[in-house]
C-alpha cells in the first residue's frame, strides 16, 4: 500500500520507553525548529555519477524557522510544492533533514536514539491527507488503532481493547463498527479512524498534513470541529498543514505562509489576515473566491504565471518573478506595471526563452546560424518587441528594450540579458530578504530596515 | 416552446448505473433549464450527480451507466431543419430532442455545439502526443466535420487524407491528421487562452506545461469547435488558489467575449458564486434548490442549502464553531432510497410531510426560485416534527450485519456507516 501507511507504523519503533519530559518551562516552546534544509538529490545514482552528471538538489524546503507553543495550532500554508508537507515530516523526523535544527521539549530530535526516540515517536504523531491511502485495507479499524499500541506494548490486552473502544467513541464512531475493514466507511469516517489511531498513544503534538482536503465540505466541517474539540480536550499542539485558507483562518492561532521552501510571512491568525504584509499573502487571500453574492464585484489582483522550480529558484527574493510590487532601482523612473513587464521579459531573455526562428509573419526573417541578416535587424525588432510587449514602453527604456533586443538579433542572449540587468537590477534580485524575529514578521524589502534606501515604493501604496 | 431565450432544456432526466451492488440512480428525474449565454452552476458534494448530469447532457455516459429516461431539448434551428425528415417528433420549433434522435447526429454536436473540460487536465491529454498536435487535431475533427455535416464518408475522401498519408502516419504518429491550417489554428487557440509564446509551447508536451497552463490547454481544445454551450467539470479543482483565480478570469473573459453558455460542475461554492448567474444544488439526484445566486446564496429555504453554506470556514472572520450537516451523502442505490424527502434522515427540520417526496416548490425571490422542500409551504413547527431518532438504526444497510439493535444510550452515532458508492458512480473519471 502506500509509502505513508509505511511510515505511519514504523515511525513507532519496537521498544517500550519512559515518557519524554514534555513539562517545557513557562513561554518555552513545545517545538521549535531552527533553520530546517532539505534537499531531494535528483541525477544521484551510481550511473549519473559514472556518466558524470552532475547531482541536481530540488531544494523542498530550504532554511525554515518557526516556533510552536504548547496547546497552539500553528498553520502552514502555500501552495502545492512549495515545500509544507516535507516541513511536517521532516521535523517528525520522517525524512532526514539535510541541515538545521529540531527541538522537541528542549531535545533535539535528530539526535535522538534509543528510549528517547521511541519516547518521541509516542509524543508526536501525524494524521495524512489521504485517508484512503493511510489505512491498511487488510486490517480491521480495531486493529488499526490498536497497532500502536501494541508496537509500543501499552497496558495488558483488555486495556488495549478498552482504550480502542473509548478512542472509537471519542472519534465519532460507535463501538460495534470495530471489525469492519476500512472500505466500509466514507472518507470522513476514514479520516476518524486515522485521528483516533493518532491519538492512540495520547501524544503531545500532532502533526495534521491536509485532515480535510479529501472531505467534502459538510464532513470538512465534522472534521474541524472534531479537531477542535479533542484539542481542548486532551490539551493538544497542532500543526496544521493546509492549502485551504479558509480551513487555516478558521482552526488556527497563528500562521506560516510558505512559498518555493521558504516561510514569507508568519503572524497571529487575525493579524495577518486582516493586515496581510506580504505580496504573495495579500495575492493569495484575494485569489480565494468567496462564497458570497458580492464575489463577482469584488477587487481581485491576481498572481500570473507559474511557482518557478525549486531546482533552480529565483535569486533573492523567490516571489520576485511573480511578484506585482518587484522593486524598482531608486534612481529609475518608471511605473510599476511597466517594470513588472520589463522584468517578466527579462527573465525570459535570461532562461532564452523566447523562440527567434518564430518571429515575425511565417518565416519572415532568415535565422541562420542564428543571426539576422544586418538589413533585416530593425524590422525584426520591431516585430520582437510587439511580440514581447503589449503597450508601447516609455520613449527611455523603448530605446534600452531595442538595444538589448539588437543583441538578441545576432543571438547574443547574454550581452542582451547584461545590458537589461544593469540598467533594471531590483534589490529584490540582489538581497535575500530576512524574516524578522517578531511576533508578525515578513521576509520582504517593502518591510526592510536594512535595506530600506532600497525600497522606492511605498508598501502602502498597494492595495491590499 | 416559443422562449427563445432557452438554449437548453432538460426535462425528466434518469441516468442509472447497473452495478454489482444494485440499481444506482444518479440522477433522478432532473428538470434544467439553461439560458442562452449564461453560466448555470450546479454544485453539490461528491456523489450527488452533478458530474452524470453534465455527462449526460453531452451523451458521454459509459456502461454500466445508461439514460434511461428524459428529453434534452436543445435549441439550433439548423439543426431541426436538419432532422426534421428523418425524426419528426424530434423537432418541436427550433428545438431538437437530443435522446430522440440517432446517436450519429448526437455525436455529430459534440465540439460544435457541446463542448466539456475535465477536473484533471494531467490525465486528459495524451503524454505522446505534443500538445499543438493534440489541439490541432480538435480543431482538424471540428474543421472536417462543420465542412461536411451528415457525411462521413466524404471525409475520408479528401485528398488531404490520402491512403499514402495513412501509411505516413503510421510511421509517424504525430502527422495523423494535422494539417498546416489546423496547426495554426491551435496556435491562435493557445493565444487565446493566454499561454505565453505559444507558438514554442505548441511543440511541447503535457508534461512540460504546468497544471495550470494544461488547464488553458484544455479550455483552448474545448473552444476548437467554437461550442454554443461549455460544460466544466470541476475545471479547477486540482489547481492552486492562484491558478484557480487566473483560470476563473479566463471562463469569464471567454464567456463575456464568445457569449458561449457555460454550464459549470463545482463542489466549490467560492467558485459559483465567482462564476454563476443561476446556480442549482444537487442533493441525491436531484435538483433541491434552485434560482438566482442571490436566491441561493441569500434567500434559501432548503435546509441543505443551509447547511451546506453553513460548513464553509470564514475567510473574513472566524466564525466559531461550524455548523456542518450530520451524517454522510446518501446511498444511491435503488433499494435503499425511500420515497420521501432524501435529506430528511440528515435534516435537522424533518418533519411528518417530509417522508412524502415533496416536489418543487416556488420559493420567495426572483422567478427561478424554486425549492424541493416542504417549507417553502409551512414553517417548522415541533409539533409535527419527527423524533430525533427517527431514521436511526433502521435505516442501515442490509448488508451490515454488525448493527446492533440500538444505541441504547439514547447517543445517536454521529454517522450512520453506509457502503460507499463513489466508485461506482457520480465522480467517475
Amino acid at each position: 500500500m502506500s509509502s505513508d501507511d509505511n511510515r505511519a507504523t514504523s515511525s513507532a519503533s519496537a521498544e517500550l520507553a519512559t515518557g519524554i519530559e514534555t513539562d517545557t518551562p513557562e513561554g518555552e516552546p513545545l517545538v521549535r525548529v531552527e533553520n530546517l534544509k532539505k534537499y531531494f538529490w535528483e541525477n544521484d545514482s551510481l550511473l549519473d555519477r559514472l556518466l558524470g552528471d552532475e547531482p541536481v538538489a530540488v531544494q523542498a524546503v530550504d532554511g525554515v524557522s518557526f516556533e510552536i507553543r504548547e496547546g497552539e495550532t500553528l498553520g502552514l500554508v502555500g501552495e502545492s510544492g512549495c515545500g509544507k508537507s516535507t516541513t511536517g515530516e521532516t521535523l517528525l523526523r520522517l525524512q532526514e533533514p539535510t541541515d538545521g535544527r529540531v527541538e522537541f521539549a528542549g531535545t533535539n530530535v535528530y539526535e535522538m536514539e534509543g528510549s528517547d526516540l521511541t519516547a518521541f515517536r509516542r509524543e508526536a504523531q501525524v494524521v495524512f491527507q489521504d485517508p484512503f491511502s493511510s489505512l491498511d485495507p487488510r486490517m480491521t479499524i480495531g486493529d488499526i488503532v490498536q497497532q500502536p499500541l501494541d508496537i509500543h506494548d501499552v497496558g495488558a490486552d483488555e486495556e488495549r481493547r478498552e482504550r480502542v473502544r473509548n478512542l472509537l467513541e471519542r472519534v465519532g464512531l460507535s463501538v460495534d463498527q470495530l471489525d469492519r475493514y476500512p472500505h466500509e466507511f466514507s472518507g470522513g469516517q476514514r479520516q476518524r479512524i486515522g485521528i483516533a489511531r493518532a491519538l492512540a498513544l495520547e501524544p503531545e503534538f500532532l502533526v495534521l498534513d491536509e485532515p480535510t482536503s479529501a472531505l467534502d465540505v459538510s464532513v470538512q466541517a465534522q472534521v474541524l470541529n472534531l479537531l477542535e474539540d479533542l484539542q481542548a480536550e486532551f490539551d493538544l499542539t497542532y500543526l496544521l498543514i493546509s492549502h485551504d485558507l479558509s480551513v487555516i483562518r478558521h482552526i488556527c492561532d497563528r500562521v506560516a505562509v510558505m512559498y518555493l521552501g521558504e516561510i514569507v510571512e508568519i503572524g497571529p491568525v487575525e493579524e495577518l489576515f486582516e493586515d496581510p504584509k506580504h505580496p504573495y499573502t495579500k495575492a493569495l487571500l484575494e485569489s480565494v473566491p468567496r462564497a458570497t453574492t458580492d464575489e463577482r464585484e469584488r477587487d481581485r489582483e491576481t498572481l500570473a504565471g507559474d511557482v518557478p522550480s525549486p531546482r533552480d529558484p529565483p535569486s533573492g527574493c523567490r516571489f520576485r518573478t511573480r511578484c506585482p510590487m518587484v522593486i524598482p532601482p531608486e534612481e529609475l523612473d518608471i511605473d510599476q506595471e511597466t517594470y513588472r513587464e520589463l522584468m517578466t521579459v527579462r527573465e525570459r531573455i535570461e532562461s532564452r526563452d523566447i523562440s527567434l526562428e518564430t518571429v515575425g509573419d511565417d518565416d519572415q526573417f532568415s535565422v541562420e546560424d542564428g543571426s539576422v541578416p544586418e538589413a533585416d535587424i530593425p524590422a525584426f525588432v520591431a516585430a520582437l518587441k510587439r511580440r514581447l510587449f503589449d503597450e508601447p514602453l516609455p520613449p527611455h527604456h523603448d530605446e534600452i528594450v531595442e538595444t538589448a533586443l539588437t543583441e538578441l538579433a545576432a543571438s547574443n542572449w547574454e550581452d542582451a540579458a547584461a545590458i537589461l540587468r544593469t540598467e533594471y537590477e531590483s534589490v529584490c534580485e540582489r538581497d535575500h530578504p530576512g524574516l524578522g524575529n517578531n511576533t508578525h514578521s515578513v521576509a520582504c524589502h517593502l518591510y526592510g530596515t536594512a535595506a530600506d534606501s532600497d525600497s522606492a515604493v511605498d508598501p502602502n501604496s498597494w492595495r491590499g | 416552446m416559443t422562449d427563445t431565450d432557452d438554449i437548453l432544456r432538460v426535462n425528466d432526466l434518469s441516468t442509472r448505473f447497473f452495478t454489482e451492488q444494485g440499481q444506482v440512480n444518479a440522477v433522478d428525474e432532473l428538470e434544467l433549464r439553461i439560458e442562452r449565454g449564461e453560466v448555470f452552476g450546479i454544485v453539490g458534494e461528491s456523489g450527488s450527480g452533478k458530474s452524470v448530469t453534465a455527462r449526460s447532457v453531452i451523451d458521454l455516459i459509459d456502461a454500466p451507466g445508461e439514460i434511461v429516461d428524459g428529453e434534452i431539448w436543445f435549441d439550433d434551428a439548423e439543426l431541426a431543419e436538419r432532422v426534421r425528415e428523418d425524426a419528426p417528433d424530434a423537432v418541436d420549433g427550433s428545438f431538437v430532442d437530443l435522446l430522440s434522435v440517432s446517436s450519429a447526429v448526437r455525436q455529430s454536436l459534440r465540439g460544435t455545439s457541446f463542448s466539456m473540460i475535465f477536473q484533471d487536465p494531467e490525465s486528459s491529454f495524451n503524454p505522446s502526443l505534443t500538445v499543438g498536435e493534440q489541439l490541432a487535431e480538435a480543431v482538424e475533427v471540428q474543421r472536417r466535420a462543420s465542412a461536411n455535416p451528415r457525411s462521413t464518408k466524404a471525409k475520408t475522401d479528401s485528398a488531404e487524407y490520402s491512403f499514402g498519408n495513412l501509411l505516413l502516419s503510421t510511421v509517424l504518429p504525430s502527422q495523423q491528421f494535422v494539417t498546416e491550417e489546423s496547426r495554426e489554428r491551435a496556435i491562435e487557440l493557445l493565444e487565446l487562452v493566454g499561454i505565453p509564446d505559444p507558438v514554442e509551447r505548441a511543440d511541447e508536451y503535457p508534461h512540460e506545461y504546468s497544471g495550470g497552463m494544461l488547464q488553458r490547454a484544455m479550455i483552448a481544445q474545448a473552444l476548437a469547435g467554437e461550442p454554443d454551450v461549455l460544460i466544466a467539470d470541476e475545471p479547477t479543482t486540482a489547481l492552486d488558489v492562484t491558478i484557480q483565480a487566473q483560470i476563473l478570469d479566463l471562463l469569464d473573459d471567454l464567456q463575456t467575449e464568445t457569449g458561449m453558455t457555460i454550464l459549470l460542475i463545482t463542489h466549490n461554492l467560492g467558485v459559483v458564486a465567482r462564476m454563476c448567474d443561476r446556480v442549482g444544488v444537487m442533493y441525491a439526484g436531484e435538483i433541491v434548490e434552485r434560482g438566482t445566486l442571490e436566491d441561493v446564496f441569500d434567500d434559501h429555504v432548503h435546509p441543505y442549502t443551509e447547511g451546506l453554506l453553513g460548513s464553509i470556514p470564514e475567510l473574513g472572520g472566524a466564525n466559531g464553531q461550524l455548523e456542518p450537516i450530520g451524517g454522510n451523502v446518501p446511498s444511491l442505490l435503488d433499494h435503499e432510497m425511500e420515497d420521501r424527502c432524501h435529506f430528511a434522515d440528515r435534516c435537522p427540520m424533518a418533519m411528518e410531510d417530509c417522508l412524502d417526496h415533496p416536489p418543487e416548490f416556488d420559493a420567495a425571490g426572483s422567478e427561478d426560485h424554486t425549492v424541493r422542500c416542504v417549507l417553502a409551504t409551512q414553517s417548522y413547527t415541533e409539533r409535527e416534527a419527527l423524533p430525533p431518532n427517527y431514521f436511526g438504526d433502521a435505516e442501515r444497510p442490509a448488508g451490515e450485519k454488525h448493527a446492533e439493535p440500538a444505541h441504547s444510550d439514547g447517543e445517536q452515532p454521529a454517522e450512520r456507516t453506509r457502503t460507499t458508492i463513489s466508485d461506482s458512480g457520480g465522480e467517475s473519471r
